[in-house]
């Protein structure tokens, strides 16, 4: 499990690099796709309570080391989208590519209503809600969204397949 | 009581997580951000993994540029010495009214009371991590002498203040963030006001800017100086859809960024310039009268 841990955590430090990269060297300003919380959102709904939730706030600490706003702004949000995500889990099915993607597209728009307000209203910057920019993220991280969880579940079904390995 | 805290401890460490980011978030939000030294060293091990990608995607570029897009190097070659002929024409006259200038400050008997700074260089090498920060990540840091507030500009205007910082790395905080706020000049009117960050990457708010100035769409923006802000007279933006209401001290306005921070591959760092070593110390001669 520990290794699992330090594995998922590597897989989010590459994650913040290519997020950090990928728009700059593209030029990109709109639909720039959120892929630590493609992360959180496949935690909340594939791993342990604890685990889960330990490695949310590890994925927002690293959007926070970035983002130069007050600091555990995103650590706080990606727990509690965790929280949120894991207690509507059961009616959430991620199976296929569409329909992770439609959960990532929801998820992105709440996450950036409520980083929105939380951050005008607790650093007095105001509320400034610019709909376009929160749509056009959605839609980036809605198109990625297949892919970090596919990832994520070579990684977890490696982990299963060396556990189960061990019975035959 | 032992056995409450194994009943609950999933729900405990849970509620532990969300509160404890959450304190600290709230008792730190209007003081801006000072990284720890845990975050040095994790901003210290990705930092250069950006620079070698972002430095290695350049070098692609550059030789793709150099060796295989050779096509219109002539007429290039000739425009750019028009340019040239021109912006020495400029130059000229630039430095006539320099000269103009410093001799009529002199007839003023004004003194420039900035401290005196130079310009650092550097390369951007990443963006802010989430898509709603609004950050640039720079090669420089407290090891070139970069401070935390120091204001970073381009060519075309400015660009942001460094918000946090490393030996070697820095991150700069557009003006276009919500958290930003930069004292603006008329550049025709010569009124004041202030330009503030909305989240919009192309897109700022002017405010305090009095409805009986004579604000017009296109008017040129340009930083106000003062301690702590962008040196005097650096281009910020222009002023667009000018709102006169029929009430009230202000107009409403905004402000489009004359910087396409999506555009910048270098920025130049505002820092103190490095003090000048004290004139030589006069031999020692005996002073008369004093005691040998």
């Amino acid at each position: 499990m520990t290794l699992r841990i330090v594995l998922v955590i590597l897989v989010c430090v590459a994650l913040g690099v290519i997020e950090s990269v990928v728009p700059f060297l593209f030029h990109l300003t709109a639909a720039r796709p959120d892929l630590l919380l493609i992360v959180v959102l496949y935690l909340a709904l594939h791993d342990d309570v604890v685990e889960g939730a330990a490695l949310s706030a590890a994925a927002g600490y690293l959007s926070d080391l970035t983002s130069a706003t007050p600091a555990f702004l995103y650590t706080f949000l990606a727990v509690l989208t965790f929280v949120v995500v894991r207690l509507g889990g059961s009616a959430l099915k991620t199976e296929g590519g569409v329909q992770s993607a439609a959960v990532a597209f929801g998820a992105s728009l709440v996450h950036s209503l409520i980083a929105t307000l939380v951050f005008g209203f607790f650093t007095g910057a105001g509320f400034h809600l610019e709909i376009g920019s929160l749509l056009w993220s959605a839609i980036g991280t809605a198109i990625a969204a297949p892919i970090v969880f596919s990832i994520l579940r070579r990684l977890d079904a490696g982990f299963l397949h060396a556990d189960t390995g061990g019975l035959h | 009581m032992g056995s409450i805290l194994k009943r609950f401890r999933e729900p405990i460490f849970v509620v532990a997580l969300l509160a404890v980011p959450f304190v600290i978030f709230f008792v730190k939000a209007k003081k801006g951000r000072d990284l720890n030294p845990v975050d040095k060293v994790i901003v210290s091990l990705t930092a250069p993994i950006e620079k070698t990608i972002t430095g290695a995607a350049f070098a692609t570029l550059d030789v793709w540029r150099g060796y295989i897009a050779l096509r219109g190097v002539r007429e290039e070659n000739l425009r750019l010495r028009r340019d040239l002929l021109r912006s020495r024409s400029t130059e000229q006259q630039t430095t006539e009214l320099r000269l103009e200038n410093e001799r009529l400050k002199r007839l003023l008997d004004f003194t420039d009371k900035q401290a005196p700074t130079r310009l650092l260089i550097s390369r951007v090498v990443a963006v802010g991590a989430s898509p709603h920060s609004h950050t640039l990540r720079i090669a420089r840091g407290t090891d070139d002498g970069v401070v935390k507030g120091a204001a970073v500009i381009a060519p075309e205007g400015i660009v942001g203040t460094v918000a946090q910082l490393t030996a070697s790395y820095a991150d700069v905080q557009l003006i276009v963030s919500p958290l930003s706020a930069v004292p603006a000049i008329t550049q025709r009117t010569r009124s004041r006001s202030t330009v503030k960050g909305t989240g919009d990457i192309g897109r700022c708010k002017l405010e305090y800017a009095a409805r009986s100035d004579d604000l017009q769409e296109g008017d040129a923006l340009i930083t106000a100086g003062g301690q702590g802000f962008f040196p005097q007279g650096l281009r910020i933006g222009r002023v667009t859809n000018v709102t006169r209401k029929p009430h009230g001290l202000f107009l409403d306005a905004e402000v489009v960024p004359a910087v396409d921070f999506s555009r910048l591959d270098e920025v130049s760092v505002v820092v103190a310039a490095e003090p000048t070593p004290p004139p030589a110390a006069p031999v020692n001669e005996p002073i008369a009268g004093s005691p040998q």
